[in-house]
């Protein structure tokens, strides 16, 4: 009998898929913040969380998709007077659970399953998600989580802005410092095989974006860092290169160029280095494009300036529509995210920029 | 006086040295910089005799050997596994997505331009479908090889390339186009499917008479690791790449028995046993150093991952069809506290006759770095070549050998067996038979040893053991070879009927 209690212990112990059920509570400290903001979990755990607000204003609990706090955020804003009756929580796939809109005293409870990783939670009520968030990490390995201190995960107004330009030689992985712009061809989650993932420089970790060889698009860009490449780099290759930072845009259509009317075919020709920025070259329906992609001067936001061979043919460029983004176009009229470019345009830019 | 006299006694006692591979050639290891990760994907020289080396975690290095210093070429390639210097300014690298042309246009020593050459053909974010290449033929096409996915991973939730369930099955699979394929891409930049029927071809090379090599490794369908004389529209046996053969039926080609297959594969030229020679070949070089480095001048060289041993080939025409021998290079080599390492994936001659050699686990058996071995001169006893007869086998050696071990038969062991094309991973050796030597007869040169074999069976692998032949002081540095006889001599056929 005994000896069967400790095998059954066993096994419930070293099993990896073995789910485990954990139960926090997290309740609210005041100036917007969670009183716990860092939350330590075993892999595979189902976790439930029961959020008890303290505070003298509501509040909601949300659990997102790794990488995925700003844009979920970005999402609740831009619900607008429709955000109260949805508790300000928008639907999309980012979402993994959440609570209702929670008054004080009051409390409400989650239930999410984390695999692995990093795993955000945010107060999604209008201008709570800047400040008001945390982490949850499933992990085996809680020692080589990052200090608290300088945890990018964490809301910390103290801490300093950096320039991101340059990581030391023995944390880049390479015989020489990462230097950004940086340019890294890998495997990539919701991106085609064929990822380029691009860093750009700037403050406070930089921007970062990748770029689909296959498909030749913009697939989504992020802020806060560039890449994390310690899994892709171990062994045969098999797992993604992880964005370091919160994903703030996706391109969530199909490519964006069309030609006259024609079914957009598409290939893929290479870059050229200009001052370290990766200008591509694709052919849309054998109309050749180029596109550079630089960070906005200041605020979160990308400038795309694309260069075209002539053509007779009319060229549109469809933007993706997403609430917290905005466009400017250099040329043409933007209307419905649609830009259709005068005849005869050589140049055209597009600028995308958080709200 | 007693201590000088049993010293000098002790040196005469002594035996003399042993005549090892490492008295002919020596091997160094090659500093590399601090922070390089050094899983060698691909080496090549420049014509100005600077090495350019690519790596795992997508740099493109160039060192000098004069100067002894690295320097960064490009960087940001995903997991190339190929390299081919076209000037001091131009590179192609093949990575996983694409062949891809480096250049340095604006003279600064760094690239500034990647452009695409080839990638007209699927990925579906699988771990294994690595892509190797390029090589060049004299007619300036290139030829690179696309690996097969595998069982031991998925695929992602976005492909690129069509995709086809149908290659879906199986343990190696081909569910996109063209994996399991060679490729061939002209000078006019046309991208054309080659050959099918690989599963891991990491190794390509044009031999010295213009043939296009190509090396695949043990696994399912591959009872052992080969080599294959690859020529245009040939099946070479692994099944899954057939989904994307022209005209082939809307079927998974694993509903086709093993005998329908291999009435339909062309069978490698030369099996390389798993047991001896090679677990997992590697890349294909040709010596063109004519005598830099040593009495192997015009021979191909072969890579390998698991054994510390390189290998050379021994082609044999026989009907017009390849086929011929395998015998390690190098076994056991090193002195001096540097052995040659295992993992020796990439191969490259410098101008100066010297083999580099690149290193690499890559998640499997292996070790990392660079290596260069130098003929220090001499001859080394070994095999120059081994060839079929209508009644046994030829060998010929590097220099004459002693006539009293040569012709004495118990000198020779002979034993043959096949290995199963099926299914299933690897192949044990099959119905394994000792072969008696009947007759062992030298050339009036003392260079060739002419053996008579009580019989010749063809589809089968004849392994040789050697032991005692010497040249005088010399004896012979490898003492195994293995011939894949395919075919019989023409001659031949009648006595064996």
């Amino acid at each position: 009998m005994h000896t069967l209690l400790l095998l059954s212990g066993l096994l419930l112990t070293t099993s990896a898929w073995a789910q485990r059920d954990t139960t926090i509570i997290i309740t609210t400290s005041g100036g917007l913040q969670f009183d716990q903001k860092r939350l330590v979990v075993k892999p595979n755990t189902r976790l439930h969380l029961r959020f008890l607000n303290k505070d003298d204003m509501a509040h909601n609990l949300v659990v997102t998709r790794p990488n995925a706090r700003l844009r979920v955020v970005e999402f609740a804003l831009a619900l607008g007077d429709k955000g109260p009756a949805m508790h300000h929580v928008p639907a999309m796939d980012d979402v993994l659970a959440h609570t209702v809109s929670v008054e004080p005293g009051n409390t409400d409870s989650l239930t999410v399953n984390v695999a692995d990783g990093a795993y955000p939670f945010v107060c999604t009520y209008p201008g709570h998600g800047a400040i008001m968030y945390g982490i949850i990490y499933a992990t085996n390995e809680p020692g080589k989580l990052p200090d608290p201190n300088t945890d990018r995960n964490l809301p910390n107004p103290a801490r300093v802005a950096e320039a991101g330009m340059h990581q030391h030689a023995e944390a880049s992985g390479h015989p020489y410092s990462l230097t950004l712009p940086a340019v890294c061809r890998t495997f990539m989650a919701d991106c085609g095989p064929a990822a380029i993932a691009v860093g750009l420089p700037g403050t406070d970790g930089g921007q970062s974006y990748v770029f689909d060889a296959g498909s030749c698009r913009l697939r989504y860009a992020w802020s806060g860092g560039f890449v994390d490449n310690t899994e892709q780099w171990d062994g045969k290759g098999q797992r993604f290169t992880t964005v370091v930072g919160d994903i703030y845009y996706r391109d969530t259509d199909g490519f964006p160029w069309r030609v006259g009317t024609q079914t957009p075919i598409v290939q893929f020709k290479g870059y050229r280095l200009i001052d370290r920025y990766p200008e591509f070259r694709y052919l849309v329906n054998g109309v050749e494009i180029r596109e550079r992609i630089r960070p906005r001067a200041a605020g979160r936001g990308l400038i795309r300036t694309f260069t075209i061979a002539p053509t007779r043919q009319p060229l549109t460029f469809m933007a993706t529509a997403q609430p917290g983004i905005q466009y400017r176009a250099s040329t043409g009229r933007l209307q419905n995210n649609q830009v259709r470019l005068p005849a005869g345009t050589r140049q055209f830019s597009l600028t995308l920029s958080t709200l | 006086m007693l201590l000088t006299l049993l010293t000098s006694l002790w040196f005469w006692v002594a035996p003399a040295p042993a005549d090892t591979i490492s008295d002919y050639y020596t091997i160094e290891t090659i500093p590399t910089p601090p922070g390089l990760t050094v899983e060698t994907g691909g080496l090549t020289f420049l014509p100005d005799g600077r090495l350019a080396a690519c790596f795992h975690r997508g740099e493109v290095m160039l060192y000098n050997p004069k100067t002894k210093t690295w320097k960064l070429f490009a960087e940001g390639l995903h997991d190339p596994l190929g390299i081919l210097a076209i000037s001091n300014r131009e590179l192609l690298v093949m990575q996983r997505p694409e062949l891809t042309r480096l250049t340095d246009t604006d003279g600064d020593g760094v690239a500034d331009t990647y452009e695409t050459v080839a990638d007209q053909f699927g990925m579906s974010g699988n771990y294994h479908e690595f892509a190797f290449g390029p090589v060049r033929d004299d007619k300036g096409n290139l030829y690179i090889s696309l690996n097969t996915a595998s069982n031991g991973a998925g695929i992602r939730a976005e492909l690129r390339g069509q995709y086809d369930s149908l290659g879906r099955p199986g343990r190696m699979y081909a569910c996109v186009p063209y994996r399991g394929w060679v490729m061939k891409i002209t000078p006019d930049g046309k991208v054309k499917p080659y050959a099918s029927g690989f599963r891991s071809p990491n190794g390509l090379g044009i031999d010295a008479q213009g043939r296009l090599l190509v090396t695949d490794n043990q696994g399912d369908w591959l009872g052992t690791s080969k080599l294959y004389n690859v020529e245009e529209g040939k099946f070479y046996g692994h099944p899954t790449s057939l989904v994307w053969r022209p005209g082939f039926p809307d079927i998974d080609p694993l509903t086709l028995s093993p005998q329908t297959l291999d009435s339909m594969r062309t069978v490698e030229s030369i099996a390389f046993p798993h047991e001896s020679m090679a677990h997992s070949p590697t890349q294909l070089v040709v010596d063109r150093s004519q005598g830099k480095f040593g009495p192997f001048a015009g021979q191909t060289f072969v890579g390998e991952m698991d054994f510390p041993h390189l290998l050379r080939v021994l082609p044999d025409m026989v009907d017009g069809q390849m086929q011929g021998a395998c015998i390690p290079f190098f076994a056991k080599g090193g002195s001096g506290g540097t052995p040659l390492r295992i993992g020796n994936n990439r191969l490259a001659f410098a101008p100066d006759g010297s083999l580099w050699l690149g290193q690499t686990d890559h998640g499997w058996l292996g070790d990392r770095g660079i290596q260069r071995i130098r003929y220090t001169g001499g001859t080394p006893l070994d095999i120059l070549a081994m060839t079929l007869t209508s009644t046994g086998f030829d060998l010929t050696f590097t220099q004459p050998v002693d006539e009293a071990t040569a012709r004495q038969l118990a000198n020779y062991q002979l034993r043959s067996y096949y290995y199963e094309y099926h299914r299933a991973y690897g192949s044990p050796q099959k119905d394994v038979q000792t072969i008696p030597v009947t007759a062992a007869q030298l050339s009036p040169d003392r260079r060739t040893v002419s053996l008579t074999i009580a019989q010749l069976h063809p589809k089968r692998i004849y392994e040789l053991h050697l032991t005692n032949l010497t040249a005088g002081p010399k004896k012979l540095m490898n003492p195994v070879i293995c011939y894949t006889l395919n075919r019989l001599r023409p001659s031949a056929v009648g006595q064996t009927n």
